[in-house]
């Protein structure tokens, strides 16, 4: 008999699949929702990639197609009674949740079947609401919340708001046998165990406020230019004076409710203290500083671009978030981050692209940070296959993460951008004068005393230098000749290189900062830059 | 100490005690004369410092450097050089002075009219010790509202009453506080 109870059990998994709305819609509906395609595939237990090919046209099967329907459905039904307009539709995710049930496509606002309710009577809970919320079908007050939907169990306390709507007639015969069924468990045992499918449903809001750092840099210049009465140089003199304790504060809000804590003094190895009060310590940071040795022959007109931001964008990065921990010998570890020394590999590429560690003159092993380490690691996978990978002899380094200075680099990127946008002169010296010297004081400096994290300001500088390393090599890979890569934002090229960059003051695209032309005449060969 | 800490390091634990921990902080934020006293620049930038005023002479005898006045007017004119052994003379005097002078303004930054400041204590290092015998020790940070007694006992080099003033300090960790007793490092900004 077991045999037929599988085979039972197969069929009853075979049926009708949920119907979904296009992928556009799809999309639409949760970039209205305002929720990440990360947020969306945990909550499904999918990869966020899955999301993107299912809002690009992909179809999800099986159970995760009933789920994603469930979803599409719980975000149309919201925006549906925000206008107040489709009633049903909110209805539908309560009473066609379960995949065994979902006969009937639930994206149409069909009248379910009188067995239906009952099958689900099993699933749905009715939880008493502390305090009311909004029912989700007349908008008034209401104390309990059915299968994540907040309403009224008596059609009676519901009046809809739009009264007129024929729709709306359905809908009471659906909840009320779960009225019948569900008030004596929800009294007893309010909090009863949701099914896991549930736990990350419509019960959560899917409308935050979003939290914060809130308008720390806008308040700031304003309260700045009110003090010297409009005066734009003095309050920028101000305002240039107070960077850095203000990056810290901005800094601390946007950590508020945050995973991590910013761990500003933690023990630092050797390696990164200074060996005398002006000198440096042992860190290479892989300055590109590389000027090409021989142009093509003939003239070229050569176009020095200027990164914009350069700093500000690489504060994403991988930066260790505790105290460094020594280890030896060890392949890298992508979860982790901090200072390594290794053999940098041979570089053959000299002639065409500058080294990615740099122009070092001494050989053998050096400290080189993340970023670098990362750099280095991904030119020789199979993708690039650019150089031998490097050997890693020591390192010191801690638990990772991207996102630690993720919001703060958010709220200054933002406050940026609309300061080019309104050509608010103040507000961009302002943020300029905070990143950057949030950056170079971060370390061991007089100056910010707050934070004592020189690893810190080597990766993000090495982010830098790795970001621009990277641009010469979309440049050479899309066909435009590399002449120089110099510091943290400044990149020479030869070629059409609007089809490559974006030209613009935002911090994905790049500004001209000269035009100069180089090269000799075709009849003389041996071609030298002039500056 | 409420825990087994009396001999520190037997399982191969590394660390320092809390209140060296403190010490070197205070140091390292009270600054001072980088160049080495065995250097010619340094002892007389030191030395500089001790004589500038009455005041600064009279601390400088108080704190060891018990030279006569017409040595150290021939150090400073150049004519001599001191001994090895009144080179640490000057420089523990230096020390001295410097942070009796320092003591009252760094502890008006640490108090912050009483809001005073945030210290993560960071755990010791057990990556020496065996498996079975490491604990689960988490780095902490609190906020110490009142420095008095830390900066008094460290501006008059007083060990005893550091570690004192230090371990009232962090039993405000809670009953784990004894686990802190030996650190890796203590930062805190002034």
């Amino acid at each position: 008999m077991s045999d037929f109870d599988a085979i039972d059990s197969l069929l009853a998994a075979v049926g009708p699949e949920a119907e979904l709305p296009s992928p556009q819609i799809r999309q639409e509906l949760r970039e209205r929702a305002r929720l990440s395609k990360a947020q969306v595939a945990r909550a499904l237990g999918v990869s966020p990639s899955t999301v993107a090919a299912w809002e690009s046209g992909r179809d999800p099967a099986g159970e995760i197609r009933t789920k994603y329907a469930y979803l599409l459905d719980g975000l149309a039904a919201k925006f549906a009674t925000g206008t107040a307009s489709a009633t049903p539709s909110a209805v539908e995710p309560a009473v066609a949740p379960t995949p065994a049930t979902t006969d009937t496509p639930p994206a149409l606002p069909s009248s379910p079947m009188p067995e239906e309710p009952e099958e689900d009577g099993d699933d749905d809970e009715v939880e008493a609401l502390a305090a009311p919320e909004p029912c989700v079908l007349c908008g008034h007050p209401a104390g309990q919340r059915v299968a994540g939907f907040v309403q009224h169990l008596a059609p009676a306390d519901c009046r809809p708001a739009t009264a007129g709507n024929p729709a709306a007639v359905p809908a009471p015969p659906a909840v009320k046998p779960v009225q019948a069924t569900k008030p004596t468990a929800a009294r007893t045992s309010p909090t009863t165990t949701r099914p896991p499918e549930r736990s990350h449903g419509p019960a959560r809001r899917a409308f935050q406020e979003p939290s914060g750092p809130g308008d720390l840099i806008g308040q700031a210049v304003k309260a700045a230019l009110a003090e010297h009465h409009g005066d734009v140089e003095a309050a920028t003199a101000v305002l240039l004076k107070r960077a850095i304790p203000d990056a810290m504060r901005l800094l601390d809000e946007t950590r508020k409710g945050a995973r991590y804590d910013v761990i500003a003094h933690p023990w630092i190895p050797d390696i990164l203290k200074k060996q005398t009060s002006r000198g440096a310590d042992q860190i290479w940071e892989a300055r590109p500083k590389w000027t090409r040795h021989e142009l093509p022959p003939g003239k070229h007109e050569v176009t020095a671009l200027d990164i914009n931001g350069a700093y500000l964008s690489a504060l994403k990065t991988h930066l260790p978030l505790g105290q460094l921990e020594h280890s030896t010998g060890l392949p890298h570890d992508r979860r982790r981050a901090g200072v390594h020394l290794i053999t940098p590999p041979a570089w053959e590429h000299e002639d065409v692209l500058p080294n990615p560690i740099g122009n070092r003159d001494e050989p053998g092993p050096l400290w080189v940070t993340e970023p670098t380490l990362r750099l280095l690691l991904r030119l020789s996978g199979p993708k690039y296959g650019l150089c031998a990978p490097p050997e890693i002899h020591e390192s010191y380094t801690s638990g990772a993460t991207e996102n630690l200075l993720e919001k703060f680099r958010i709220a200054l990127k933002d406050a940026r951008d609309a300061a080019i946008a309104e050509g608010d002169e103040v507000t961009l010296e302002y943020v300029k004068a905070m990143y950057s010297k949030f950056v170079s004081t971060m370390g061991e400096s007089n100056y910010n005393r707050e934070l004592y994290r020189p690893d810190w300001m080597h990766i993000i500088r090495s982010q830098a230098f790795s970001n621009l390393w990277l641009k010469a090599l979309k440049a050479h890979d899309e066909g435009l000749t590399v002449v120089r890569a110099m510091g943290t934002d400044e990149l020479h090229v030869i070629g059409d290189w609007h089809r490559v960059f974006p030209e613009g003051r935002g911090v994905t695209e790049v500004k001209v900062k000269d035009t100069y032309t180089a090269g000799t005449d075709i009849d003389d060969s041996t071609g030298e830059e002039q500056e | 100490m409420p825990q087994k800490n009396i001999d520190f390091g037997k399982f191969g634990a590394r660390g320092i005690k809390g209140s060296d921990a403190v010490a070197r902080k205070l140091d390292e934020l009270a600054g001072g004369i980088a160049t080495p006293v065995t250097v010619r620049r340094g002892w007389i930038a030191r030395l500089h410092y001790l004589t500038r005023t009455d005041h600064a002479r009279t601390a400088a005898r108080n704190a060891g450097l018990t030279v006569t006045d017409r040595t150290l007017k021939a150090w400073l004119e150049g004519k001599r050089a001191p001994s090895k052994a009144n080179l640490e003379r000057i420089d523990a005097a230096y020390r001295v002075v410097r942070r009796q002078n320092v003591a009252r303004h760094l502890l008006k930054r640490l108090n912050r009219e009483g809001r005073g400041t945030r210290v993560e204590i960071h755990p010791l290092d057990q990556s020496q010790v065996p498996r079975p015998l490491q604990r689960v020790v988490e780095y902490r940070s609190l906020n110490v509202r009142r420095w008095d007694r830390i900066v008094g006992a460290w501006a008059t080099g007083d060990h005893q009453g550091l570690e004192a003033a230090w371990d009232d300090t962090i039993v405000d960790l809670g009953s784990q506080w004894g686990q802190y007793e030996y650190v890796t490092n203590v930062g805190f900004a002034a």
